[in-house]
C-alpha cells in the first residue's frame, strides 16, 4: 500500500494527467516507501518488456477473390476455365455432341451400302481409289489454273493502271514546263517594251 | 503514427468497397501484432496461427459494419478475443471459461513442451505470465505489449473500464511478486 495522491500504477502506465503526473512526481521525491514501490513495478515493467515479439512463422494467408466468390460452383467454373483442361473438354463434348446428332438423323438405309461394300473386290477398291485420286488431281489443277489466269489479270491491270498514271504526270509536267516558257516569253517582252519607251 | 493511422483508415474504406489489395496491406501491416496477442494469450503458435488467420477472414467479411475505420484496433482485437475464447471454450466446454481458476503451468508458455521463449529472463516473465488467469493475463497482454488505452481495452473485452483496471492491476501485483527474485538480482 502506499500514500501517493494518485495509484502509481496509473502514473506507470502513463494514465494521468500532466498536472496528476506533476503531483506524484513531487510526493514520490518526498516519499521512500513510494519511491520503492515505483521502482519495483519499473523493473517490473521491464522485465516484461524483456519478452520480444515473435515474427509470424508463416504470412497470413492473404484474401484473395478466389475464397471470397459467391458459390464454390462459380470458384470451380472459373478456375476450370482458366486451365488448359478447358480445350479437352470443349472437344470431347462437341465431339460427342456431333456422334449423337449424327446417330439420329442417320437414315436408317446408309447402313446397308456399308454391309454391301464388303463384298467389293480389292481390285475395284484400288481403282476408285485411283479415280478419285485423279479426280482430286484434276480439281486441284484447274483451281491452279484458275488462280494463275487470275494473277496474270491482276499484273496486267496493275501494269495499265501505271501506265495511265505516268502518262498523268508527264501531261502535267508538259503542261508545267508550257506555262513557265509563256511566263518567260511575257517577262522578256515587257522587258524589252520598257528598254524602247526609254530610248 | 497520425499518418499511419490515416493511412490504415483508408486502407480499411478502399478495402469496405471490396479491393482486395488493400486488405492485403492492411492484414501485412497488423498480423505479427495479432499474432502476438494471440500467441500470448494462448500459449501455442499453431493455434495463435491458425487464429490470426480466421481473425483477418472474419474482420474481412464483416468489414462493412465497422463504423469508424479509426476505431479499426479496438474492433480487429475484440475479434481476435472472441476468436480465442471461442476455441478455448471448445476445448474446455465443462468450464465457464469467465469463472476459471487461474492457471499455474509452471513451464509457462509452451508449444509442445518446449518453452516459446528460452533465455532466462524470458522465460522467468512467461512462467509469471502463465501463473496469471486468463483474464489478468490478456489485460497484460493487452495494455503491456499492445499498448491499448483502457476504453479500447473495455470494448475489446466488452466490459467496464474499472474491471479492466482491476484484472491489470492485480496482474501486476502478481507478476511483481513473482518477478521480485529476478530484480534482487538486479536483472
Amino acid at each position: 500500500m502506499n500514500c501517493s495522491p494518485f495509484d502509481l500504477k496509473d502514473f506507470l502506465l502513463q494514465e494521468l494527467t500532466d498536472p496528476q503526473r506533476r503531483q506524484v512526481e513531487t510526493h514520490v521525491q518526498a516519499c521512500p516507501s513510494c519511491q520503492v514501490e515505483l521502482d519495483r513495478l519499473r523493473l517490473t515493467q521491464t522485465a516484461l518488456s524483456s519478452l520480444p515479439d515473435e515474427e509470424i512463422p508463416q504470412r497470413i494467408g492473404f484474401v484473395s477473390d478466389r475464397i471470397f466468390e459467391p458459390s464454390p460452383w462459380r470458384r470451380w467454373w472459373t478456375t476450370f476455365w482458366g486451365s488448359a483442361a478447358r480445350l479437352g473438354f470443349a472437344s470431347a463434348a462437341m465431339l460427342s455432341v456431333a456422334l449423337v446428332v449424327f446417330s439420329m438423323n442417320r437414315p436408317a438405309s446408309a447402313l446397308r451400302p456399308v454391309q454391301a461394300a464388303k463384298t467389293v473386290s480389292d481390285a475395284e477398291i484400288g481403282q476408285r481409289i485411283e479415280t478419285a485420286v485423279q479426280r482430286a488431281v484434276a480439281a486441284i489443277e484447274v483451281r491452279y489454273a484458275q488462280r494463275t489466269e487470275q494473277l496474270v489479270k491482276d499484273i496486267e491491270r496493275r501494269d495499265q493502271a501505271e501506265r495511265v498514271n505516268i502518262q498523268k504526270a508527264a501531261d502535267l509536267d508538259i503542261d508545267y514546263l508550257r506555262h513557265s516558257l509563256q511566263a518567260a516569253e511575257r517577262k522578256s517582252y515587257v522587258a524589252a517594251y520598257r528598254e524602247g519607251d526609254a530610248k | 503514427m497520425i499518418f499511419r493511422a490515416v493511412e490504415d483508415a483508408d486502407l480499411i474504406q478502399r478495402a469496405a468497397k471490396g479491393n482486395v489489395e488493400a486488405y492485403n496491406l492492411l492484414v501485412s501491416r497488423w498480423e505479427k501484432r495479432v499474432y502476438n496477442y494471440l500467441l500470448r494469450i494462448t500459449g501455442n503458435r499453431e493455434d495463435a496461427l491458425d487464429l490470426a488467420q480466421d481473425v483477418f477472414l472474419k474482420a474481412y467479411q464483416n468489414l462493412r459494419k465497422l463504423a469508424e475505420p479509426g476505431r479499426f484496433a479496438p474492433w480487429l482485437y475484440r475479434i481476435a478475443h472472441n476468436e480465442a475464447y471461442s476455441m478455448f471454450r471448445k476445448r474446455r466446454p465443462e468450464t465457464d471459461v469467465d469463472d476459471m481458476e487461474p492457471r499455474s503451468t509452471e513451464g509457462g508458455i509452451t508449444v509442445g513442451g518446449s518453452s516459446v521463449f528460452p533465455i532466462e529472463l524470458s522465460l522467468s516473465v512467461a512462467s509469471a505470465l502463465g501463473r496469471l488467469s486468463d483474464e489478468q493475463r490478456e489485460a497484460v497482454v493487452l495494455k503491456i505489449y499492445q499498448g491499448f488505452k483502457f476504453e479500447e481495452m473495455a470494448e475489446i473485452l466488452e466490459c467496464p473500464v474499472s474491471t479492466v483496471k482491476s484484472r491489470l492491476y492485480t496482474a501486476l501485483d502478481l507478476l511483481k511478486e513473482e518477478l521480485a527474485p529476478l530484480e534482487a538480482r538486479g536483472v
